[in-house]
């Protein structure tokens, strides 16, 4: 009897220890409807403990702030590609969330086969590059960097100029801004996109290869990050020029909220510590500068907060998510 | 005072050898010097394709599926049935010796372009890229799944032919491999590509 009473109170010590540490660093608007939830994990494919490791956290959030979909940055798979390399990097680390019906949109590394575009879970549709619109005014970009030959930039430039004044989120494996030592910014990919970013008003640019997180100065009125830990991390690698904010002493992955002009975000270590957040105002397309015009201001940051709340960080069951559905097949090159 | 006539003779065979293609062209024209060897090379390659997609017609549909184990089955099959319809393939096929000397100039320009230009895309080339060590130089043999791909910069794909959707550029250190994504296959290769 007195053992049961114990190993009770034990569970229910764990569970509230838990749960607060969560509600701690949640701090992202988290509102129950009207929003997009997202979260972001870049070279993540290595099958190793450090990638369940971190899954395990990405999985537990969610209880709390429920994601609706992930983008992931490429390099989904290191070394081999057979069943059994998908079943250990992909299906077994991310089963809980894909068994909620959440949905992962890939773009290809330079550790992957072009045919991961045939993975009906990476939702890439058969194509290397490709588009999807999961609410209204909202619209995403997925570009395969390590291969832009002239019909990929060709589709790129179509489908941004019909996407009108939607927010316009770009991702992609290879950060065209960079700060990392190992890799730093590739300057060819920035040549050829960044003209195309600048006229027909990208906001976002995500980008994983470098094996830390980086928040970087809005470049020419764009924001850039770059999430590659999410299984592999690379200590001391970053900071320079172009840092705003960077973490490179652990895996992450990034939880983001788009609510109407304002995109929240949130980056959530292996610790469950979050080592960044901030919310970024959309500018309209009229708004924003020609390249030769300044900059414009840095996301606003916001602190974690000292306190548990139960007001913004309330737990929603899995079940009830629905994924977003694409609402634009991609067109062919 | 003498003068001898030889450093003169020699450079203005140099010079006449770095331009052939430059020296027949009429005065003004805008005609590509490279174009027939850039028409030889694609039809080489469509060829390529064309047999590919008739061979495998017989292989398992290379399909989306929510089964990865069925894209490494496709991959295969396609892969074995091309090896079949082209056992006598062999190095030298596609990147024939003159085709090779225009992708090496080409290359050679992309590659010494200024304002470092030229060295970024070196850069971008070999970071992260695969050693020669782990990739077989051997018409048809399979990419191994091991090795990264390349990254091969924009400007680079631009200044190339134009290759078919499922044909690519790869490069294994100072190598070009042409790549057929869709079978996970080396097609052909030129050797010391790049400086």
């Amino acid at each position: 009897m007195w053992t049961s009473r114990r190993s009770l109170a034990v569970i229910t010590l764990a569970a509230a220890l838990s749960a607060s540490a969560f509600a701690q660093d949640l701090t992202l608007p988290n509102k129950p409807t009207g929003t997009l939830k997202f979260a972001v994990i870049g070279d993540s494919g290595t099958g190793d403990s450090n990638q369940y490791k971190l899954a395990k956290v990405f999985t537990d959030i969610r209880q709390r702030f429920p994601y609706e979909f992930v983008l992931m940055m490429g390099d989904n798979m290191y070394g081999g590609e057979s069943a059994r390399d998908f079943q250990k990097k992909f299906e077994t680390p991310y089963k809980a969330v894909l068994d909620q019906g959440v949905k992962f949109y890939a773009s290809l590394g330079n550790h992957d086969s072009t045919n991961q575009k045939m993975y009906k879970p990476f939702n890439m549709n058969g194509e290397r590059f490709y588009t999807f619109k999961p609410k209204d005014g909202i619209r995403f970009f997925a570009l395969d960097s390590n291969y832009m030959d002239r019909p990929q930039l060709q589709w790129f430039e179509k489908e941004l100029a019909a996407s009108g004044s939607d927010w316009k989120i770009v991702f992609f494996h290879h950060p065209i801004y960079s700060s990392g030592g190992a890799h730093g910014s590739d300057t060819a990919l920035r040549d050829q996109l960044e003209p195309l970013f600048l006229k027909y008003g990208v906001d976002v640019v995500m980008a994983g290869h470098e094996h830390f997180y980086e928040r970087l100065k809005p470049q020419k009125g764009i924001h850039y990050f770059t999430s590659g830990g999410a299984g592999k991390v690379r200590k001391g690698d970053v900071g320079g020029e172009f840092t705003e904010k960077a973490f490179d002493q652990g895996f992450h992955f990034m939880i983001l909220e788009i609510d109407g002009d304002q995109m929240h975000f949130q980056v959530v270590s292996d610790q469950s510590k979050t080592v960044d957040s901030g919310i970024i105002a959309r500018r309209r397309v009229e708004d924003k500068p020609a390249p030769s015009q300044p900059a414009a201001p840095p996301a606003k940051p916001v602190p974690p907060k000292d306190k548990p709340t139960t007001t913004t960080a309330k737990p929603a069951p899995p079940s009830t998510a629905k994924p977003p559905a694409p609402t634009a097949k991609p067109a062919a090159p | 005072m003498k003068y001898s006539l030889r450093p003169y003779i020699v450079a203005g065979c140099l010079l006449m050898a770095c331009a052939p293609a430059a020296a027949q062209m009429p005065k003004g024209s805008n005609v590509n010097p490279d174009a027939g060897l850039v028409a030889e090379f694609t039809k080489k390659v469509n060829a390529y394709v064309k047999l590919r997609n008739g061979v495998t017609g017989f292989a398992p549909d290379l399909k989306r599926t929510e089964k990865p184990g069925e894209i490494a089955v496709a991959e295969k099959s396609m892969a074995q049935m091309v090896r079949g319809a082209r056992a006598d393939a062999k190095r030298g096929d596609i990147f024939t010796p003159a085709t090779q000397a225009m992708f090496r100039r080409v290359l050679l320009s992309q590659l010494t372009k200024g304002g470092g230009e030229g060295a970024d895309n070196k850069a971008i080339i070999k970071d992260d890229a695969p050693e020669p060590k782990d990739v077989p130089f051997k018409v048809n043999a399979d990419y191994p799944k091991e090795a990264p791909l390349s990254t091969v910069p924009p400007d680079v794909l631009l200044a190339l032919p134009k290759l078919p959707e499922d044909v690519q550029y790869r490069f294994v250190g100072k190598h070009l491999l042409l790549y057929d994504a869709k079978a996970n296959l080396i097609i052909d290769f030129m050797l010391n590509a790049i400086p």
